[in-house]
This record gives C-alpha cells, sequence and structure tokens, in this order.
C-alpha cells in the first residue's frame, strides 16, 4: 500500500469546495461583540491623550487602552512592541486603543468619534538613514540585529583576482495577501483564555497570550480555523490581533470577534523586508568563483518582531548556491518608521538570492560567458563547502535540475539566438539557480524540540496530533499520506486533529519549510512505533489488526508521542556563524522567457520552466503546486507588487490597486520534480519544499527582461514603469 | 457612506422610465440627492471603502437595472442604439456589435473580469464621469450622441460636449442617461482597442486608447479618438485629430503625431502610474494606431 508518492484527493478538499469549511468568520459566539482597532494617523510622535467625543453616546461600547493591557508587551524575540502604545508611537497605523460593540454600524461610527492628540517626531523610511542614526526610532542605535559570516580571507582573495565585479542590488516590500484576511474570535471563561483563529503557529499566539496576561500553559486554549493562507504573514502577527481581541473581552467579559477587512490587513500587518546588498566577487578570467562579499542593509519597519531571524536566512542565502573559497558577509537590520516587517515565504532568502543572481548575471556579461554555464560550472555538489564552511554529504539534486530546465526550455538555442525582435516586442531568456535551507537553521530544531502525537481510536482509526497547521498548503493530506503508510493502513482511516493548544503536542511552528521534512518525520516515527505495538499485539494475541488496535486502546496504549530525533552529527556555532547551518538544502534553477513590449515596457512571461530538487515528493500535485504558487508570488513580486508609499501611509491597500497577478498573467508552468531523497527526510526522503519556489521567480525574469531589452535591473521590482525610467536613463547617459 | 449603513438608504424599483424621470423631478426639485443604480460595480465598491456617518448622508437610490426601455442593441440602417444599461457582456455577444463595431467587445472583454462585465453598464459607466472608464474611451472614439431624459422632455448632445470637469458633466440632477447612438464605422474600416492596464485582467486602465478611422483614397475620411486615464476627463485628442483627418496618410509624421498627443494630455501620477509614464504611453498608442493604420 503506497499513498506517499501518489496525488491523493485532498482531505480537506470537499468542505472548501462545497462551502462547508468554517473560517473564522462563519463562526458566532452567544453574546458576542465585534472588534476594532483604533490606529495611529502619524508615523511617529508622543500621544498625549485619548479623547472620547462626550457628545457620542458610549452606552454599551467597551474601550480599552494602553491603561488596560497587564503586561504591555508582544511577546517575540525581543520584548520591544506594546499590544497598544501608551507614549511613543513608532509607525503610522500603530494600535493605540480598542473598541467592542455588538452592533458592527456603531462600532464603526463609534471609531470615527475618537481623536488622538499626538505630538509628531520626525520620522525615518530610508534604511541608510536609519543606519547613520540621522534619528534614533529605536534606542540605542537603531540597529535590530547583526551578523557575520567568514571563510578564508576575502578581502585578500578580491585583491588578487583575475576579474573583480561589483553591485548594488536593493529589493522591496511585499505583501502576502493571503486570501483570507486577519481574524480571530477569543473569550474568556472558568477554565482561562481562549482564542480561536486564523492562525499559523498557534503555540506563539499561547507565549504572547501567556506573557500578556500573565497565565500558565492551562489557562490558555489557541485553535486554528480553517485558514485561508498564511505565507508567513500569520506566524507572528496573529499573537497582536488575539490580544487585542482577548483585551476586549475581558474588559466586556463577552466573546469578541475581530476580523480585519483587506485594507486595515494590508495597511497594519508585516510585509516582506526591503533590503539593499552591495557585492563584490572575484574569479579567474575563465569564470572559477573564487571570492566574494556582501553587505546586506535591511529595513525591519518599526519593531523588531522576527527581523533578526528573517536577517540571519537572509545572510545564510547570500553568497548563493555556488563554490567559494573566501567569503565575507555582513548583514544589519535597522529600525524605520513603517509597520514591521516580518514573515513572508522565503524569509530573508529571497531578497539576498535576487543580489547575488543579478550579480553572477553582471559577471557572466563581463566575461562574455553564457550566464547558466557560469553558474552550472561553479554550482556547489556533494562533498563541496558552503559559505559557512558546512561540507554537503547528500541530497544534492543542482545538476540535475539544471539539465532539466535546459533542455525542457531549449536555452541553449534560445540563449544563443539572442533577443528576438518582432516589430515592438523583444524576446528574452533568463535563469536563476538557487538554494534554500531546510528545516530551522543551526541548532534550531535541538532546541525546539517538536513533538507529534498519534492515537489510535476505537474501530482501527488513527488520529494526528500536531500543531503544524494546514494553511491550504496540504500539511493534513500530507500528514495522513505519511502515517497511513508507516502505519499499514488506508488513508480513509487516518484523521487529522484540528491543531489546539489544549490538545495538541507542540511540533513547532509552520515555518520554515519544516512542516512535511521535520514534523512529518516525526509522524512517521510516531506512526511506526504503534505499528509496531499493534504487530506485537497481534504476534501475541492472534486479534485481527483491527481486534489488535482496539485492544491496544482498551490498554491505554493507544497514543505513541515522539520527539523530533535531531540529525547528532549537526555542528553549528552561533557565535562565529559557521557550521551546518541547515540539516539539507532544496534546490532549484528557474529559467524563464519573457516579451517585452518596447512601446509600453509591458512584460509577459511566455514561459517559465522550474525544477526543483525536493528530496521525495510525497504528493506530486501538492508539491508542484508549491512550486507554481511560490514561483507565480515571485513573479509578482518582480513584475507587479508595489508598496505605495506616503509619509509612512499606504496608498494602495486594496485588491484593486495592490496588484497581484491574475490567472491571465500567470505564465504556463512546466515544473520538473527531481527527486536526490535526503536520508533522514520522511516517506522516503522529502525536503523542505515551502520556500524554495519564491526564490528564484524574480532573478530569472529579471534575467530574462535583460536578455531581451538589455535593460539590467539591480532594483526590484521591475514594473513597466521602472524599466521605462531605466530606458530613459540608459539613452540620456 | 459605509457598506454597513446600507439599509439605511431607500431603494425603489420604478416600473416605468416615465416613473423615474417623475421621481428625479421631485427630488431635485427639494434638492434632495438620488442615486441611479444601475449595474452597481462603482457605487457599492465606493459604499465599501467609504468611512461610517452619523446617517444623515442617506440617499435614496432608484434602481434603474432593469428598465426595458434602458436595455438593449437595436441597428437601423448605420445608426446603432444601445441602452445605458446594457451590459459589457452583451456589448460582448451581440452579432451586429461584434460585425459592425468590434471596438466594443474588444474593450469590454478588458474591463474587470467577467463577474464585473456581467452588472456594469455603458450608462453607468458614462455617469460616474470617471477618466478612466474605459467604455467612455470607446464612446469617445465612436463619437456616441448621448440621449438624455428628465420631465422637461428628451435632449441629445455630443459625447464630446458631456464632461465639464473631473468627474462631472453637464447631466442636470433630473436627467437619466437613456443610451447612445453611434454612427456605425463602414465596411473595412480600422477599428483599434488597446488598454495598458496594472495587469491582464481585474485592472484598471493606466492608458487606454480606443480609434475608429476610416480611410478612402489614402485619406483619413473618419477619425475618432479616445483616450483613458490621461486628462481630467477622457481625452479626445483634438489636435491628432485635427492633424490627421482629410490628410493622406503618408503625410502624417510620427514626430507631428507625438507633439500632437503631448499637447492633448495632461497625465497625473497615481497609485497606479507615473504621468512621465503616461505620457510615454500616449505617444506610443498613437503611433501604433496610424503604424497599424498605414499598413492595413
Amino acid at each position: 500500500m503506497s499513498n506517499v508518492g501518489t496525488s491523493v484527493p485532498r482531505t480537506d478538499g470537499p468542505s472548501k469546495v462545497v462551502g462547508t469549511a468554517k473560517y473564522v468568520d462563519d463562526l458566532s459566539m452567544p453574546g458576542m461583540l465585534h472588534g476594532a482597532t483604533l490606529r495611529s494617523p502619524v508615523a511617529r510622535g508622543i500621544l498625549k491623550r485619548i479623547v472620547k467625543d462626550p457628545a457620542f453616546d458610549w452606552t454599551g461600547i467597551t474601550f480599552v487602552d494602553a491603561t488596560d493591557v497587564p503586561v504591555n508587551v508582544v511577546a517575540l524575540i525581543q520584548d520591544d512592541q506594546p499590544v497598544l502604545a501608551s507614549h511613543e508611537i513608532r509607525h503610522r497605523y500603530e494600535p493605540l486603543a480598542l473598541i467592542a460593540c455588538d452592533d458592527a454600524l456603531r462600532l464603526a461610527r463609534a471609531a470615527r468619534h475618537v481623536t488622538f492628540e499626538i505630538e509628531p517626531l520626525p520620522a525615518i523610511f530610508d534604511p541608510r538613514a536609519s543606519f547613520e542614526r540621522r534619528e534614533i526610532v529605536a534606542p540605542p542605535d537603531n540597529v535590530f540585529g547583526r551578523y557575520r559570516i567568514t571563510k578564508g580571507d576575502a578581502e585578500a582573495a578580491l585583491a588578487s583576482c583575475e576579474v573583480v565585479v561589483s553591485g548594488t542590488y536593493s529589493v522591496h516590500h511585499q505583501e502576502q495577501l493571503y486570501i483570507e484576511p486577519q481574524g480571530v474570535i477569543a473569550w474568556f471563561d472558568e477554565r482561562g483564555a481562549h482564542v480561536h483563529g486564523s492562525i499559523q503557529c498557534p503555540y506563539y499566539v499561547q507565549k504572547g497570550v501567556k506573557k500578556t496576561f500573565v497565565l500558565t500553559e492551562s489557562d490558555v486554549d489557541v485553535v486554528q480555523t480553517v485558514t485561508g493562507g498564511g505565507f508567513g504573514g500569520k506566524e507572528e502577527y496573529p499573537t497582536v490581533i488575539s490580544l487585542h481581541a482577548l483585551l476586549l473581552a475581558k474588559k466586556s467579559r463577552r466573546p469578541v470577534k475581530m476580523i480585519y477587512d483587506r485594507q486595515e490587513d494590508i495597511e497594519a500587518t508585516t510585509k516582506r523586508h526591503p533590503a539593499e546588498i552591495g557585492i563584490v566577487t572575484g574569479c579567474d578570467r575563465d569564470g572559477t568563483l573564487r571570492a566574494i562579499s556582501i553587505h546586506v542593509l535591511m529595513d525591519g519597519g518599526a519593531y523588531v518582531t522576527l527581523t533578526p531571524v528573517v536577517l540571519s536566512r537572509g545572510i545564510l542565502h547570500a553568497a548563493g548556491a555556488y563554490r567559494w573559497e573566501h567569503v565575507l558577509a555582513e548583514a544589519v537590520a535597522v529600525a524605520t518608521n513603517t509597520p514591521p516587517n516580518g514573515a513572508f515565504r522565503g524569509f530573508g532568502a529571497p531578497q539576498t538570492i535576487w543580489a547575488v543572481e543579478r550579480h553572477l548575471d553582471k559577471v557572466a556579461r563581463q566575461l562574455g560567458m553564457d550566464p547558466l554555464v557560469l553558474k552550472s560550472n561553479n554550482v556547489l555538489r556533494v562533498g563541496d563547502t558552503t559559505a559557512t564552511s558546512q561540507t554537503l554529504k547528500e541530497s544534492v539534486g543542482i545538476g540535475e535540475c539544471i539539465e532539466k530546465a535546459r533542455t525542457a526550455s531549449d536555452w541553449d538555442r534560445k540563449r544563443a539566438l539572442g533577443p528576438v525582435v518582432q516589430g515592438r516586442k523583444a524576446r528574452g531568456i533568463g535563469a536563476c539557480v538557487f538554494m534554500h535551507g531546510a528545516g530551522f537553521t543551526g541548532s534550531g530544531e535541538r532546541r525546539l524540540k517538536g513533538r507529534v502525537a498519534l492515537d489510535l481510536l476505537l474501530g482501527g482509526r488513527v488520529r494526528i496530533r500536531t500543531a503544524s497547521t494546514d494553511i491550504g498548503q496540504g500539511t493534513e493530506t500530507v500528514f495522513s499520506q505519511i502515517a497511513a503508510d508507516a502505519l499499514g493502513l488506508p488513508m480513509s482511516q487516518v484523521e487529522f486533529l484540528q491543531p489546539s493548544t489544549a490538545r495538541v503536542p507542540d511540533s513547532g511552528p509552520t515555518v520554515a519549510s519544516r512542516t512535511v521534512m521535520v514534523v512529518g518525520s516525526i509522524v512517521e516515527a510516531a506512526a511506526r512505533e504503534l505499528k509496531e505495538r499493534i504487530d506485537a499485539e497481534q504476534a501475541a494475541t492472534g486479534l485481527d489488526r483491527r481486534r489488535a488496535m482496539d485492544a491496544l486502546v482498551f490498554r491505554a496504549m493507544g497514543t505513541a508521542e515522539h520527539v523530533y530525533d535531531t540529525p547528532r552529527d549537526l555542528e553549528w556555532d552561533d557565535a562565529t556563524y559557521r557550521g551546518d547551518a541547515y540539516p539539507v538544502y532544496g534546490w532549484g534553477c528557474d529559467i524563464a522567457e519573457v516579451e517585452v513590449d518596447l512601446d509600453t515596457f509591458e512584460t509577459k512571461v511566455l514561459g517559465f520552466w522550474a525544477a526543483a530538487d525536493v528530496g521525495k515528493a510525497i504528493h506530486p500535485t501538492h508539491c508542484k503546486g508549491q512550486i507554481e504558487g511560490g514561483t507565480l508570488q515571485a513573479i509578482g513580486w518582480a513584475l507587479h507588487e508595489q508598496i505605495v508609499w506616503k509619509d509612512g501611509a499606504i496608498l494602495n491597500g486594496r485588491m484593486t490597486n495592490y496588484i497581484v497577478p491574475t490567472s491571465l498573467d500567470a505564465p504556463p508552468f512546466t515544473t520538473l520534480l527531481v527527486e536526490a531523497p535526503y536520508s533522514r527526510g520522511p516517506g522516503g526522503g522529502a525536503k523542505g519544499i515551502g520556500e524554495l519556489p519564491m526564490d528564484g521567480g524574480a532573478p530569472a525574469i529579471a534575467a530574462a527582461i535583460e536578455h531581451a531589452t538589455g535593460i539590467s535591473m539591480d532594483n526590484l521590482p521591475c514594473l513597466p514603469e521602472d524599466l521605462f525610467e531605466r530606458a530613459r536613463k540608459g539613452r540620456a547617459a | 457612506m459605509s457598506l454597513p449603513e446600507l439599509s439605511l438608504h431607500g431603494l425603489e424599483r420604478p416600473d416605468s422610465l416615465g416613473s423615474v424621470c417623475e421621481r428625479l423631478a421631485e427630488r431635485a426639485a427639494r434638492g434632495e440627492k438620488t442615486v441611479l443604480l444601475a449595474g452597481g460595480t462603482d457605487w457599492f465598491v465606493e459604499r465599501h471603502v467609504a468611512p461610517a456617518t452619523d446617517g444623515s448622508e442617506a440617499e435614496l437610490v432608484l434602481d434603474v437595472s432593469r428598465l426595458p426601455e434602458l436595455r438593449g442593441i437595436s441597428a437601423s440602417g448605420d445608426t446603432l442604439w444601445i441602452g445605458a444599461a446594457t451590459t459589457y457582456l452583451e456589448l460582448r455577444r451581440h452579432p451586429v456589435v461584434a460585425a459592425r463595431v468590434p471596438l466594443l467587445p474588444a474593450m469590454s472583454k478588458d474591463v474587470g473580469a467577467v463577474q464585473i462585465q456581467a452588472r456594469g453598464t455603458l450608462g453607468g459607466n458614462l455617469a460616474t464621469a470617471s477618466p478612466a472608464a474605459d467604455g467612455v474611451g470607446a464612446l469617445a472614439a465612436l463619437d456616441a450622441t448621448v440621449h438624455l431624459l428628465s420631465v422637461r422632455g428628451p435632449r441629445s448632445i455630443a459625447i464630446s460636449d458631456y464632461f465639464t470637469g473631473y468627474k462631472r458633466s453637464v447631466r442636470a440632477a433630473d436627467e437619466v442617461i437613456t443610451g447612445f447612438t453611434v454612427q456605425m464605422p463602414g465596411e473595412g474600416s480600422f477599428q483599434y482597442w488597446r488598454k495598458v492596464g496594472t495587469r491582464l485582467a481585474q485592472a484598471i486602465s493606466k492608458v487606454a486608447l480606443a480609434g475608429v478611422a476610416e480611410v478612402s483614397d489614402g485619406q483619413v475620411t473618419r477619425l475618432g479618438l479616445g483616450m483613458v486615464s490621461v486628462a481630467p476627463t477622457t481625452a479626445f485628442l483634438p489636435t491628432v485629430r485635427a492633424l490627421a483627418l482629410r490628410r493622406p496618410l503618408d503625410r502624417i509624421a510620427d514626430s507631428a503625431l507625438d507633439a500632437a498627443t503631448q499637447a492633448d494630455v495632461s497625465p497625473i501620477d497615481d497609485v497606479r502610474s507615473t504621468g512621465d509614464y503616461r505620457r510615454h504611453v500616449s505617444g506610443a498608442l498613437v503611433r501604433e494606431f496610424f503604424r497599424t493604420l498605414r499598413s492595413r
């Protein structure tokens, strides 16, 4: 019996298709109030006074400000972000007060009768200005994090290299734009605090609630309702909205529902970190790469949130998928007065991979080489060492990825042909080679000790209990496949418990391309243990399988709880940033073919070939879906998406003007799965796949645009207006 | 007023055009505001983003979407009648329109997506008087006549005389747009539609150009142009028209077209694009229109 490797029907599919799946806004509680957040109209200032209009009838309206917050901190990495600002305001849309009412219309009206007296302070939106401390907007020095990686002696090596190339690259914000906005229902009862909502990481929310309300673990139950997408946007942010709803619930003694509308969601929640990356490389005339020096400046936004971790992932991927004898990589993240930037698929890596890939295209141009040949000649193989001096021991499928993408796209012919200009349209082709670390960085998994439980249920059924959420990516189905195969049971006998901190062990957050590879392997181990018990029970009693399973349940032997068996040979030094940064990497080669209109500078993606080494595709259709969806998100980042800012405010906070690609804008995808199995991956070697596809799209598109038009974009985005300006400047020069 | 306040608005669905006019006249006389609701694709979006009020701004909404007098497409000789409540989807599917005025279905296909096309109407597109209205760009290129009706009687005006400013028009508070007439371009006419939007569907135009031309013995004998999102109102490109009409096609230089186009547009920076880019694209689309026309 093999479910793994087969595209079985997804277990959560039918309820979503027929509309019976209950998202948080479909739920209601008796006596429930609606909550709203009152936000700062300025980017930086001192809150002097909150004024409630005395002419307005406040009956039945619950009002909460900072004085109502027991511990006014959103617990995450640093305790710098208040749940509600009490004095200092660091960004536009910062929550200052909360209101709730049973009538949504009265609530909206009440919101307009609260005003804030604020003494404005000068704000900083340019990370370079923050780095230079033109204002201190986050004491003591505006710095949220710093990292440094060294290997060999990059400076000395660069001085003696035959060909030295330098460049500066930048990337912009990106909104996750999950289809379901942020939302929760929260209440208190005799058992404690309850939160039900659209949440990627229930245990993160629990941690925040414990801190703010001074509660213990058993006092707080956080339940994930059916969730319409996250992409990282529901990693840390749901803690904020959950705390807000609970504050209102506590004061009103009623359940409180808070659902952001799209505009509030785009304006107030986290975005991808913008970054500026300077690179200097040295290589031989034949294209053998020798040394790289990288400087990353990342924009953290107003509070620390997850910025140091994003910066860490960024710097760990900054040297790309290549062999370098000498590496110097320095990264710093600083505060600005925009809403905090946070988790977003790729988590720092798409930023730095954009830079190194654009840079290597530039190197290839200077050497007169085919860029894919340059990249292929220097790409990491088994036995090579990465920038952190990690020796790659297994599961490096990049050679096959490059070959497959190159052949399928007819790269050699199209690239050699040069740009094809017909009328006012020019065609070109570009490539990106990349890797993405799977699972937590360094010693993260060892510290976390993710746990999963499997229960036998009467009637021969098995239930999976994990905090890993299905937010649309297929966790439920894939875990069921892994468990069913390990147990030797049909999928129909496996069920997945709705994640709730009261009922599932902490398998860690649903982030970092770790769910299938790490948590899936815990599911597999727990399932194997149950199977051994069942086999032993059958052998001892002669019962049939079903009765043997029931017998184990009756003897309270039906639950197997497993902790992640962290690979013991991994070595990582947090102090020097040296060692095994990740247990294994996913690998990819993306090739884009585009047609650029030479009049309007619109880019149409004619074809996209994405080859990805996933270790083992547990569910090939889902796996390809991840690759295509992630790639399209990357294409959107390159060609369509752009936050329009004015004084720290977002001018295009709606789906009509924050432009993501539609199905008509999506190119025909050719997705090529490569399976170089990881010895510790579940189901025969699966690796993480969630983030990898976000890394390659933008550089591949920009390379293709350059091939077509000669316009070399170092900065994202590549909107028609940007290409036009670049071409105009090129002509002027 | 916000969406939760929707129920505060009065809603009436008059059963005849006459009653609509009477209702409009009564209210206009009292200085009361009335909204004529056809497809609602603008009005509901505006309600959705509007802040809550204290309720005093409630309007009367007259649903005119089902009035038979405002619906339908008919041809009489070379004259095409399009009722104001005709939807984009109807324009896409009408055989005479497809055969004689392919500009209209081409434009309609680029409006929103099919759900919007099924609700949105050509009359509504004109009534909001937005310079970004794709449908109005097409009507401008066709030099359509706008038909208005009130208790004071009917009147017909050239679409080029309709606008008085950004989102402002000559339509009086008691008037309803009943429809449009268009002189259908002749056999062998050239019709052009190109929308440069923010993406391929569900997009508002950064710039769009609708064009109609007839050429006889190498001379341009009919020329209509309507450009979208480049001026406070739909742009009729009078300088370009004057430059090219009744001129030999091969004597119209690109440089002259560029200069004329730049004289006719005054685009701005907004969340969708920049004034500089729009200027550039305006010129490129006009050049493309004439390039394609010459190469036929």
